[in-house]
């Protein structure tokens, strides 16, 4: 035996116990330890003259189970996973070997305990598990049979115990392996695979999954497990699609918007212009458009789009100018994008209105034409009263001639003079009316029309023996009216009340009464007298071209006259009128109908008025 | 003796012309006095045919047809209306049949139309006159 072989006798002997790295104690039958090395002093600190129980566990008495006692009795080595508390009183957690020691008579006087601690080791193991079983996505393992080995505790709860069976019927529901298998594709190639599956959950729902397959190899590189950890995307796949449909939706609805969609953003890049805005300021389809080039297209007073003074903008009649120089009347809104407190730029919404405009002209040309038809049947009725006339002053003149009647003669001379003339009036009004006129809006003071339609009249009410009043509420506020034509009105209405107090059957009293006042943003006058009245035919007629019971003194062109100027005023006209009675006439304006006056407006009433 | 017409309409050179046209025919004509009531006029005047413009400033033609029907007194007496308006079209066809109170009218019985032809006034009116007058000696 050689010096070095004996030398590690002895080291053995003599050194291995205390250099082992495991904790190793001896105990005799009272449970007192008798020997412990160097690591055990570590681990459960001092032990000389104390009770194996004392030390491993700090307990004053023997432990209920113990298993040193057993192997005591039985002889036979066990291995078992104890809990107890280390020298510092901390919880530790070690595997004991227990190894009965026997004496050459059979008896066993020991047992050597060897303990390693796995504190550390069992925490991470719990740690692992956690995360296992908690991370927010389903994990489980599978064989290559296609079995499932285990789960964590979130798939559990979403389809329960899998564990042991096939993976395609645990979560999918079906008889037979899936047809695209990424847990087959990282059996077959060992690397990782991705796929977008569908599984069958407990509530008969399905929810799409993200999966991710993973070789669990061994230490030499094999493996017969594929870890399969699977991200719910249903509800993202959901909100994508929602997006995707509301993004599609507006895309649509921007492309095929018959208005003009424009958007810039912030940093003054146009990021939406549609081909509807295309056409309407005349650009090509392909052809990039910056903010300048329709800078100065846009109405006038918009001239900074990412700084804009107000938030909305509304411009309901407008017009732009197209790339080809011309002029389009347009609606022009425009709206602020805001994200919160951050701008994000501005969206214009450009209505074309030429169509509509067009529209209006032709059914306004249609109107006329319509009232032409009608002026020409009621122009007809007009000339046979005067043509009557007219024959019977013929027809006194040549009687007389022939009956050398000098009175008759005179007569017939001036029914056809009078005619004569009131062919020409006659004619003027037919004129006057089938040229229309254009309402020239132009803020004025209401009341100040209706007193210079009394002022007018006063003097031939007065010579008729009738009273004439002018009821004002007040001053009112300045309005949008074609002052001319709303006189004209007035005139009309007032004209006729002093012809019906005229012809009426009382002598006594007669009045004719102007009032101007407002209700509710309504500017209303009032022509009201106590005259003949209208009885039923007359009124269902008092609109109607050329329907006057003034014989041949009146045109009948009055009331229709009326009624279009109030109508080209957004307002109305309404009456009442009881046959004997009097009658009222009212014209209603709603501030909110009246025409748009010019941008340069000047007060008429200033100098109209009074 | 003459029969008596009354002319009803409220502009005088028309009135002028009939009463002249139906003067030298051989009638005799009167109207209702200015401002006199139309319904007193016809009662008094009880005239063989009322010759009746249908647009008047204070009552209708329609309505002076609608009250002489539904007086007893001159329920009887012939009407001709005379108006511009064409016979199918205005107030004749139309609207008197249309008036809630005036569908069992007995309809006007002639119709005069403007401009007025002296052949057509004279022969409507004596087609009125001679017919009223044939009822009247029947029933004499």
């Amino acid at each position: 035996m050689s010096l070095a072989i004996e030398d590690l006798n002895v080291w053995i002997k003599e050194k291995l116990f205390d250099a082992v790295p495991m904790g190793i104690a001896v105990i005799d039958h009272d449970f007192n330890l008798v020997r412990a090395n160097r690591a055990f002093e570590q681990m459960f600190g001092q032990w000389q003259g104390r009770k194996c129980y004392r030390v491993y566990k700090s307990r004053e008495d023997m432990c209920p189970q113990c298993k040193g006692a057993e192997a005591f009795q039985d002889g036979i080595p066990r291995v078992n996973e104890e809990v107890g508390y280390n020298k510092n009183g901390i919880f530790t957690r070690y595997i004991k070997h227990t190894m009965p020691i026997v004496d050459s008579s059979g008896d066993i006087p020991y047992l050597l305990e060897m303990c390693t601690d796995i504190t550390e080791t069992d925490q991470i193991r719990r740690e692992h598990q956690l995360l296992f079983d908690q991370v927010p996505c389903n994990i489980l393992l599978i064989d290559r049979d296609f079995r499932i080995v285990k789960t964590n505790a979130k798939l559990k709860q979403m389809l329960g115990e899998l564990e042991g069976g096939y993976c395609f019927r645990g979560l999918k529901g079906l008889d037979s392996r899936c047809r695209e298998c990424t847990a087959r594709q990282t059996f077959e190639d060992g690397q990782l695979h991705t796929g977008h599956h569908v599984w069958k959950i407990k509530d008969g729902r399905t929810v799409h999954l993200h999966v991710i397959t993973v070789p669990l190899r061994l230490h030499d590189g094999s493996f017969d497990m594929v870890m399969e950890m699977a991200v719910d995307v249903t509800e993202t796949i959901r909100l994508q699609s929602g997006l995707n449909f509301a993004h599609t939706f507006l895309e649509t609805l921007i492309a095929t918007s018959m208005d003009g969609i424009i958007a810039v953003d912030d940093q003054a890049n146009i990021s939406v212009f549609n081909s509807a805005a295309r056409q309407l300021f005349g650009f090509k389809a392909d052809q990039r458009i910056v903010l300048d080039d329709i800078m100065n297209l846009l109405p006038k007073g918009i001239s900074d789009l990412t700084d804009f003074p107000s938030r909305d903008l509304y411009l309901p009649e407008t017009s732009i100018q197209t790339t080809g120089g011309q002029e389009r009347p347009v609606r022009l809104v425009g709206n602020k994008l805001m994200m919160e407190e951050e701008s994000l730029g501005m969206a214009l919404s450009i209505q074309d209105l030429s169509e509509i405009k067009k529209l209006q002209n032709e059914k306004l040309e249609a109107e006329r034409l319509a009232v032409v038809g009608q002026t020409v049947a009621g122009l007809a009725h007009g000339i046979k009263n005067l043509t009557t006339a007219l024959e019977g002053g013929m027809y006194m003149l040549n009687t007389g001639l022939r009956k050398s009647n000098l009175g008759r003669v005179e007569k017939g001379i001036d029914m056809l003079s009078r005619n004569i003339e009131r062919i020409g009036i006659f004619v003027k009004a037919f004129l006057g009316f089938s040229r229309g006129r254009v309402i020239k809006a132009a803020l004025s003071k209401p009341e100040e029309i209706s007193k210079e339609v009394v002022n007018m009249y006063a003097s031939r009410a007065k010579s008729h023996g009738i009273i004439m009043r002018h009821e004002r509420t007040g001053d009112l506020e300045l309005a949008p009216i074609d002052y001319e034509s709303m006189l004209e009105c007035l005139t009309n209405l007032v004209g006729n009340a002093i012809d019906a107090c005229i012809v009426s059957d009382s002598n006594s009293n007669l009045h004719v009464t102007v009032r101007s006042f407002e209700e509710d943003n309504v500017i209303i006058y009032e022509v009201a007298d106590n005259g003949c009245g209208m009885d039923y035919e007359v009124k269902k007629k008092v609109f109607t071209n050329f329907f006057t019971t003034k014989g041949l003194g009146g045109s009948g062109l009055g009331l229709l006259m009326t009624k279009k100027i109030i109508q080209e005023h957004g307002g109305r006209i309404e009456y009442e009128s009881e046959a004997g009675q009097g009658t009222v006439f009212r014209i209603r304006l709603p501030r909110n109908r009246l025409p748009q006056p010019p941008d340069d407006t000047e007060t008429v009433a200033a100098t109209a008025g009074g | 003796m003459p029969k008596n017409i009354m002319i009803i309409d409220d502009e005088e050179d028309i009135r002028t012309y009939l009463m002249a046209v139906l003067e030298d025919n051989g009638f005799q004509t009167c109207t209702p006095a200015q401002e006199e009531n139309v319904m007193h006029a016809l009662q008094r005047e009880q005239p063989d045919l009322v010759l009746l413009d249908i647009m008047m400033p204070r009552r209708s033609g329609i309505s002076i047809f609608r009250d002489l029907r539904n007086t007893a007194q001159i329920e009887h007496v012939p009407v001709a209306l005379i108006s511009g308006i064409e016979k199918a079209t205005g107030f004749f066809n139309g609207e008197i049949g249309a008036l809630p109170d005036g569908t069992d009218l007995r309809p006007p019985d002639g119709f005069i139309e403007k401009p007025i032809r002296i052949e057509q006034l004279l022969e409507v009116v004596e087609k009125i006159l001679e017919t009223k007058g044939d009822t009247r000696e029947l029933s004499d």
